[in-house]
């Protein structure tokens, strides 16, 4: 045995010497892998936060690859984490950081105070123009020092450098200018717990432990995403045991996976609730200019039976269109699932036997909720004939203003109520199509509120109207269901607010 | 003759011509990737940033110029999505196709062709209609369903197989199947339909005259010259194949151009959809072209026809 | 056979009352082809429920020889608690319609193309035969999901897209049927008498390319029915909650893992029995009326 280990060892001396040193090393921490089978293709603009778009998929990698210098840790949405420590000045003008000393990125370098200004300035992905429209300038008086000075006190500059966009996210700036923009993005470095190793576009991507890594020692040796589209081949993937983790398992193939000795369900509520729209609220001639009628459609639905169906319950009846997560979110009322007032509303309003009430259109990778409402309606007397539209041509219809009638919508994006509101409520919102003047009007007088209390009550104010009007019928709020297999000791589900996906991955590990 | 090449090749460009204008209008009047590539309610001054980015912010005729221009240079842009050059996508994933086209199409011929050599000796018989039904059962379900049935049993079940996914020969072998049975049925017609006439023809007669034994009459004689048309027609299915393989690449993810395409256009990627469309649509014109010039080389008729 | 006048029609069809002309007529295939119809035209009186409304709570109900399932629902129920039978039934009826218009629509513009293309020849079989061309570069699907993205989903549109993408292979077929036809005595000489083109091309040459394109369809049904189940499984298919086999088929596809068969496992019967049928009808069909037609 002895002779045999020696042998190993010398041959694998021989191989590091011929340079196979990477292949060889896998081959011993091989049981230190875990595996992802991932529903999404994997782009490389996800390896670059300078990228970052207003969608949470990104940060399913830079939680691996990279680290902020305030970002959303267990238990605290805004933890420093490349930096020590950070204040604001008492007039609200300036911020400043003070670098964690020890931290490096992959390539042995320290992450300086120039690399935090020089990834803000480089940074161009969401709401880039905003944040330095209002920033005067960054100043990095020495190595660990870095200053944000703003032209005006911008109470919400935290929540964005630090989640709400890739701004505060650290690159190697030497590295960077070394290798250019594309050499960045086919070999990233950066300073989180998990390094580049290889990628194969649409296909996967594997990464490996940063020994180095400031906050702890990453436990599991090598990371493996594997694109799987098909939800079904991602379930006997992880049945199988060829993958550890498996994202976004629906409905009867959830419960399946709950009911499998072994495996897991782990749910994770998304900041991306789903509703349907009224688009002809605004039309005098239309059935849903009549504020009985939308209520009735709310009441109509049994919001929970369908969460029941199609999340296992898991999707939470908000009963509104922004975010539950969100800074000045309104609490409405619950939701109530009453079809006899529903009829009663419906009689009252004209339509005892029903009505033909047109077209229900949604995004058609989401037909499966859209259908099981419309089972509701239709019971309700509300006829409507459902218009899956395939989603690249959903989502143009639908900011293009083409669609009417019914329009099931859903968004995920960063930001807060007011930037919600000026989206999908306020006049000329990307996706309105009619407005109300008395909202208009508070919405503009929040804008140059410069008092949080006043500002929240009047935000308040705003979604409390949206909610009385029956502006929109609000679905639920996204619950996003995975596989974990036996394999997995924590997999890092839920233990970040707001983040659908396993993080942070160095708190990952692999059970005993 | 040379006339003829010219004016066959003048049309041929009018092909490529129609395919990268259809494709270039289709691509854009379905949808606008910013509204994908940001989330819904993303500000205006991201999706005016990105449509900068991508140069959708320039006139029709502009982008269609450039895309000509990189057609013509061999460049293809860089992917909205992936973000990295379009060619290198393709060739990446182009050996996958060609690796499962290839596979599927051995499975189907050896599905289809001694199908269709058994159903012709026996026409009418029982393995006739066992051939028959056999074959035409790859074509009258999903793909998807087949697929689907396959992992239940092999990765769920048995635990033999990998459910998706390429890189060893086991990983083929599913999706190779799905592929190969949709196509057995149309090898084992013309497999079929081939013997009987070369069965009937005068020199089979005249071997059987001699009194050779009949399954070297078969084996031999027939089976050798009933062969060419099949093989003729899996030529063409091969180019089909990569083409019409999107689902079954879906369900095993099998990274090949299939979903390159698919994905390419639910994301409205349009250099990516642009790039594997005239590509295809290329090599499927100058097969097309090709074919054309022999058959007149060989049957001068043709010339004069047109 | 002496041809005497221009007019006369070619032999083929002489034979056509010969009782032999019956041999090996596939019983089977045609009478499933007939009781699909017939569920088809019937479906209102047999359909137990109404297809498109279920019970969210009483979903994936077993059909009733399982555990779990029971009389009221003899097939069981599907992902939103609708009747499977009922939704069998209707779906007998969409996808008949959808396969058979779809056919049709196929086969009249590749039909009359085709026969453009190749009786007048010259530049219309140059313009007609670079669109197939460029067609047939574009991927059927690639296609199919284009056109559902700018029509949007509806049945119409589905018949009208499957149509759109399949008439190549008709062209191509007719075209080639038609350039033989061409050097047909009976046609030389309609144009010897003078006969205008118009005339020669709906007179003479589509009567006798009629075959192909009827045997080509029954083909073509199976390749329209299963390319409209792959549409739904990328999502652009028949719109739900009408039932459509093949909708139903990829709606229930995730069930298959988790015991739900039958919301696969029962349409995708039903689709194997039509296209086998159609298929293997078509097989005969075409021995029967032209035994030239066998690359199909």
């Amino acid at each position: 045995m002895a002779q045999n280990t020696e042998l190993t060892r010398r041959s694998l001396m021989a191989l590091s010497a011929l340079g196979i040193v990477a292949s060889a090393r896998n081959a011993v921490a091989a049981d230190g892998q875990l595996t992802w089978g991932v529903h999404v293709s994997l782009a490389p603009t996800w390896f670059d936060p300078a990228e970052t778009p207003g969608i949470i998929t990104p940060f399913m990698l830079m939680y691996a690859l990279h680290d902020a210098m305030v970002k959303p840790m267990p238990g605290n949405g805004a933890e420093p984490c490349l930096a020590e420590k950070f204040k604001a000045a008492a007039d609200g003008l300036s911020y400043e950081f003070t670098v964690r000393a020890g931290a490096k990125f992959h390539n042995g370098d320290p992450v300086t105070a120039e690399d935090v200004k020089f990834s803000f300035e480089r940074y161009r992905g969401t709401s880039a123009q905003m944040m330095k429209e209002r920033v005067a300038k960054v100043e990095a008086p020495d190595d660990r020092t870095v200053r944000f000075v703003l032209k005006e006190p911008w109470p919400d500059f935290i929540t964005f450098y630090s989640s709400a966009t890739g701004a505060g996210w650290i690159v190697p700036k030497k590295y960077v200018e070394k290798v250019g923009e594309d050499g960045f993005k086919k070999a990233p470095i950066g300073a989180g717990p998990y390094r580049f190793v290889s990628f194969t576009p649409g296909v996967s991507l594997v990464l490996e432990a940063f020994d180095d890594y400031w906050r702890k020692k990453p436990t599991v040796k090598r990371l493996l995403l594997k694109v799987i589209p098909e939800e079904a081949t991602r379930l006997a993937a992880l049945k199988r045991g060829e993958v550890d983790i498996a994202y976004s398992i629906r409905g009867e193939l959830a419960e399946e996976l709950r009911a499998t000795p072994g495996l897991t369900l782990k749910s994770v509520v998304l900041q991306a609730p789903f509703w349907i729209y009224f688009a002809d609220q605004w039309d005098e001639k239309s059935p849903w200019h009549d504020q009985r009628v939308r209520e009735a459609t709310r009441y109509a639905i049994d919001y929970k039976a369908i969460s029941d169906a199609l999340t296992l319950g898991f999707s939470p009846i908000t009963n509104s269109m922004i975010p539950n997560g969100f800074e000045f979110y309104w609490q409405p009322p619950p939701a109530t699932y009453n079809p006899e007032k529903a009829k009663k509303l419906l009689a009252e309003a004209g339509h005892g036997k029903g009505f033909d009430a047109g077209d229900y259109y949604c995004d058609s990778s989401y037909a499966n909720v859209a259908e099981a409402v419309i089972n509701y309606l239709q019971e309700a007397g509300i006829r409507v004939k459902l218009r899956p539209l395939e989603r690249a041509a959903f989502y143009s219809g639908y900011s293009q203003k083409k669609l009417k009638n019914l329009i099931q919508g859903a968004s995920g994006a960063f930001g807060n109520a007011a930037t919600r509101l000026a989206a999908f409520v306020v006049k000329d919102g990307a996706y309105c199509y009619g407005n109300y003047p008395d909202i208009d009007e508070l919405y503009a007088k929040q804008e140059s509120e410069l008092d949080v209390a006043k500002r929240t009550e009047i935000l308040h104010r705003i979604q409390q109207m949206v909610h009385e009007k029956s502006m929109y019928a609000p679905i639920w709020q996204l619950a996003f269901l995975n596989g974990v297999g036996k394999r997995v000791g924590e997999s890092g589900f839920g233990l970040v607010k707001g983040n659908a996906y396993s993080a942070p991955y160095e708190d990952v590990t692999i059970k005993k | 003759m040379k006339q003829y090449i010219t004016r066959r090749v003048g049309y041929s460009l009018l092909s490529l011509f129609l395919l990268s204008l259809t494709i270039f209008l289709f691509v854009r009047v379905t949808g606008d990737p910013t509204t994908l590539l940001l989330e819904p309610g993303a500000s205006e001054e991201d999706i005016v940033n990105m449509r900068h980015q991508f140069g959708l912010d320039q006139p029709l005729w502009v982008q269609y110029g450039l895309f000509v221009k990189s057609f013509l240079t061999g460049d293809f842009g860089n992917s909205f999505y992936y973000r990295s050059p379009v060619v290198d996508l393709y060739f990446e994933r182009l050996p996958n196709s060609l690796l499962l086209a290839s596979v599927a199409m051995v499975l189907s011929l050896l599905i289809g062709i001694p199908s269709g050599v058994l159903a012709a000796v026996r026409v009418g018989g029982f393995w006739d209609s066992a051939g028959k039904v056999f074959t035409l059962l790859g074509l009258s379900l999903p793909s998807f369903f087949i697929g689907l049935v396959l992992i239940l049993f092999f990765t769920v079940y048995l635990g033999w197989l990998p459910s998706s996914g390429a890189g060893t020969a086991a990983h083929l072998i599913m999706p190779a199947f799905t592929l190969g049975w949709y196509f057995a049925a149309a090898h084992m017609r013309l497999t079929r339909s081939s013997m009987l006439e070369v069965l009937g023809s005068e020199y089979v007669k005249l071997a059987r005259l001699k009194g050779l034994p009949e399954a070297m009459v078969i084996g031999k004689h027939a089976f050798k010259n009933a062969l060419i048309p099949v093989i003729t027609l899996a030529g063409i299915n091969l180019v089909v194949m990569i083409n019409v393989a999107v689902v079954v690449e879906t369900v095993f993810a099998w990274p090949g151009i299939g979903r390159l395409l698919y994905e390419g256009i639910s994301f409205r990627d349009f250099p990516v959809v642009q790039a594997v469309v005239v590509i295809g649509g290329s090599m499927i014109i100058v097969v097309n072209l090709l074919v054309d010039i022999l058959y007149a080389l060989i049957d001068p008729r043709i010339r004069l026809e047109s | 056979m002496a041809v005497t006048s221009p007019t006369v029609t070619p032999p083929t069809v002489a034979s056509r009352a010969s009782f032999k002309w019956l041999e090996g007529f596939p019983t089977i295939p045609v009478l499933i082809l007939l009781t699909i119809a017939f569920v088809a035209l019937f479906a209102e009186l047999l359909a137990p429920y109404d297809p498109q409304v279920g019970t969210l709570s009483l979903r994936y109900r077993p059909p009733f020889w399982q555990t779990g399932g029971s009389m009221a629902h003899l097939l069981g129920t599907d992902h939103v608690g609708r009747d499977e039978l009922s939704r069998l039934i209707f779906g007998a009826r969409v996808s008949m319609i959808v396969g058979i218009t779809a056919v049709m629509v196929a086969g009249t513009i590749g039909t009359v193309l085709g026969i453009l293309s190749g009786y007048l020849g010259g530049w219309v079989d140059q313009v007609i035969m670079r669109i197939a061309d460029a067609w047939l570069a574009l991927p059927a699907l690639t296609f199919a999901i284009f056109l559902a993205a700018i029509v949007g989903p509806s049945e119409f549109n589905i018949v009208i897209i499957l149509g759109a993408v399949y008439w190549t292979r008709y062209a191509r077929v007719i075209r080639g049927e038609v350039l033989s036809l061409k050097q047909r005595e009976f046609v030389r000489l309609a144009v010897v008498a003078g006969c205008p083109k118009h005339v020669i091309m709906w007179r003479h040459i589509l009567p006798n390319v009629i075959n192909s394109a009827v045997v080509l369809g029954t083909l073509m049904l199976g390749v329209v029915i299963v390319t409209e189940a792959a549409l739904s499984f990328l999502g652009v298919g028949v719109p739900p909650p009408k039932p459509a086999w093949g909708l139903m088929m990829s709606d229930g596809k995730q069930g298959l893992m988790v015991g739900h068969w039958w919301l696969t496992v029962l349409p995708g019967l039903c689709i194997m029995l039509m296209v086998l049928s159609a298929n293997l009808l078509g097989d005969w069909l075409r021995v029967k009326l032209d035994p030239q037609l066998r690359q199909l």
